[in-house]
């Protein structure tokens, strides 16, 4: 049982660590927390389901779902976020809100405001034993993908010249571009990370809960960004860990809260939040520069 | 897209409406304000019932209006399935004059518009919200029109304890009310009859991940036969997504708000789920009459039967200014609360003696194979019904 716990709670942490390093990758270079994010993976699923329908599949299916999270991130650096370069923080922000209420509104008035079923393959949905426990295939997926997922972005950021010159745009954007990196293409960059990493999260977020609907986004956003802070704003390792950390506190306070006060689980996860952020202002894995606004 | 369409001849629709308001406004129109969501969570709930009423209305407005008198302009603002918008839009259309108040398919923004028109004596109607605490919350202005929670519950239970059912998990979450109260009503009916409470578990409605509640069912030393929830959409699909997932096939009933498209598309997922609807389509009944002329009217069948409680609530309204004889909202509040034995399409509507919850039929469903298979229709011994 214990063991039980600690997948689901690894499996869970896997999928926050993924969102919130989306929306760290974009911070660490623009300075911006993308709300939109969420919609991002709202995308990704209607791709997905629209995919499934056609009868395309199952691999092709995610591959369509994935890259169409990337481009609409690159798409909407585009359209929403480059004409405010350079602005204020507070501007960013409700930019990415503007775009986030937009695309739900495009997706009720567009496609449905009721929630659509996505039938993942039966393979996906059952469970081998191993010893005395039953792990979900699901989850297994999610932790596999997640690593895979984490591991992939490493290497490129570690041995690649765009990652060197994101990683270093993270440190000090202006002097990666006296070094002749245009900023375009590594803003770019950044926002088409962040779109992989929400369409892959969104195959596994909707693997999990069987359906897509237009408010879907909302949740995982906002876990994302609760991760990301607690990690440590504009630091990637940072989001790994606080992605974990809030995944592992909400499944083990699921899991031991007794009744009465199971109710109060958000509050408590939050008021754990507090607690980390009092003793550590700048995060656990605080971000080598500190946030330019 | 379909609903593309239905849009646009919504905007249609209320301009039409618009400028009726201008040039025909006279002393036998009666306007009906219809504070609902047509966008957010509710909006899947609230939208089929908007639209069987719509097409009540039309069709009475086609034969003189309510009562035969009063032609009804239904004016309709959206409260983005939002608690305090709704009291917001309630005000605009008590502002613009409604007499009679339809609000959204839940208890909370239901009782925030009551408190409106509560002191202004202005009947006021929820689409499809069951929860029986909302017409106390609020005052005698209030009705509900779908089958009650607590008695939804009691049918669910008496079918569960006719199968042999002896253990049960109950599912909650203490976001809503429905999702709340309707399993507890579902346990206290349980227990009386001789079943046991085995486990309690809480979610919080939105939240993805359901596995370390589903990991404490499998841990669970008394294994129940049975789980019950109100859990709807997206809140449902994810756990029977992954209860099933980790290899627990202990079965599943929940209540109306599973009976929806989305839920009859998970396929085998949901198979041997039970859940309630306010009434059953058989071979040469009214329903199944309403069924067709309502695919008539709207280019699609029913979704489910939210479309016919939605008809039946225009019906209700011509009975009540038809016995009130007048568009006087007092006089039409008191004759919604004598109705009695009224002939729906469903079954037989009454209020008099309630508590403003109407007794009713309850038709209970199973999923088998991607179809909703009708198990039986009853109206639950009044004695078992839990007290709010």
């Amino acid at each position: 049982m214990i063991a039980q716990q600690i997948i689901n709670a690894v499996s869970l942490g896997g999928v926050y660590a993924l969102l919130a390093l989306g929306l760290a990758i974009v911070f660490s270079i623009v300075g911006l927390i993308n709300f939109a994010h969420g919609e991002l993976m709202t995308l990704s699923g209607y791709a997905l389901l629209a995919s499934l329908v056609l009868g395309f599949p199952f691999p092709v299916a995610v591959l369509v779902a994935v890259s169409c999270g990337a481009l609409a991130a690159v798409a909407m650096e585009r359209i929403a976020f480059r004409p405010m370069r350079g602005a204020s923080v507070t501007s960013l922000l409700l930019t990415s809100f503007a775009v986030s209420s937009l695309l739900k509104v495009v997706f009720q008035n567009g496609i449905s405001a009721r929630p659509q079923a996505v039938a993942m393959p039966g393979w996906m949905t059952g469970a081998f034993s191993f010893g005395d426990f039953t792990i979900g295939v699901g989850p297994s997926i999610s932790i596999v993908v997640s690593a895979l997922a984490l591991i992939a972005l490493e290497v490129f950021l570690r041995r690649s010249v765009t990652g060197t010159a994101m990683r270093a745009a993270a440190e000090d954007f202006d002097v990666v571009r006296l070094m002749g990196i245009p900023a375009s293409r590594i803003i770019a960059t950044a926002f088409l990370l962040s779109g992989l990493l929400a369409g892959l999260a969104a195959i596994l977020w909707v693997a999990q809960r069987a359906s897509v609907d237009p408010l879907m986004g909302f949740t995982p956003v906002l876990k994302a960004f609760i991760a990301a802070v607690v990690g440590g704003l504009g630091s990637l390792p940072g989001a790994v860990a606080g992605g974990f950390l809030l995944g592992i506190i909400e499944v083990l306070l699921q899991a031991t809260l007794p009744g009465a006060i199971a109710p109060y689980r958000d509050a408590i996860v939050l008021s754990g939040v507090i607690a980390v952020l009092l003793v550590r202002p700048q995060g656990l894995i605080p971000a080598v520069r500190a946030q330019r606004s | 897209m379909p609903s593309l369409y239905r849009l646009h001849r919504a905007a249609l629709c209320a301009a039409v409406f618009g400028i009726a308001a201008i040039s025909t406004a006279s002393a036998e129109e009666i306007i009906i304000g219809a504070a609902t969501a047509q966008t957010g969570g509710l909006a899947p709930y609230d939208q089929p019932a908007l639209a069987g009423l719509r097409m009540s209305l039309d069709e009475l407005n086609a034969k003189g209006g309510l009562g035969g008198k009063y032609t009804v302009k239904l004016l309709i603002k959206d409260t983005r399935s939002d608690t305090a918008q709704t009291a917001t839009v309630a005000q605009e259309l008590i502002d613009a004059g409604a007499k009679i108040m339809i609000t959204p398919c839940d208890a909370d923004p239901s009782i925030s518009a009551g408190q409106l028109t509560q002191p202004l004596g202005i009947p006021t109607l929820t689409l499809c919200g069951s929860a029986p605490v909302l017409t106390g919350a609020v005052g005698d202005v209030m009705f509900g029109t779908y089958p009650a929670d607590n008695v939804q519950a009691t049918a669910v239970a008496d079918f569960a304890v006719s199968e042999g059912k002896k253990k049960v998990f109950l599912l909650t979450s203490p976001d809503s009310t429905y999702t709340a109260n309707l399993p507890e009503y579902f346990g206290k009916v349980f227990e009386k009859k001789g079943g046991a409470i085995v486990g309690r578990g809480t979610f919080s409605m939105g939240q993805p991940d359901f596995s370390a509640e589903i990991t404490n069912i499998k841990g669970l030393a008394d294994k129940p036969d049975l789980i019950m929830t109100a859990a709807y959409e997206p809140d449902f699909p994810a756990f029977i997504q992954q209860l099933r997932g980790a290899g627990v096939t202990i079965p599943v009933y929940g209540a109306d708000a599973i009976g929806t498209p989305t839920i009859k598309a998970l396929g085998k997922l949901v198979d041997g789920v039970v859940y309630t609807a306010a009434g059953y389509a058989e071979p040469g009944s009214k329903l199944e009459a309403f069924n067709a002329a309502f695919t008539k009217y709207a280019g699609h069948a029913p979704e489910s039967t939210y479309e016919v409680n939605g008809y039946e609530i225009g019906l209700i309204l011509d009975q009540a200014v038809k016995t009130a004889g007048s568009d006087d909202p007092k006089a039409i509040r008191d004759a919604i609360a004598g109705l009695k034995d009224f002939e729906g399409i469903t079954g037989k509507i009454t209020y008099a003696g309630t508590d403003r919850m109407p007794l009713r039929p309850v038709a209970l469903m199973r999923y088998e194979g991607g179809e909703g298979k009708h198990v039986q229709t009853l109206i639950p011994d009044a004695a078992d019904v839990p007290a709010p």
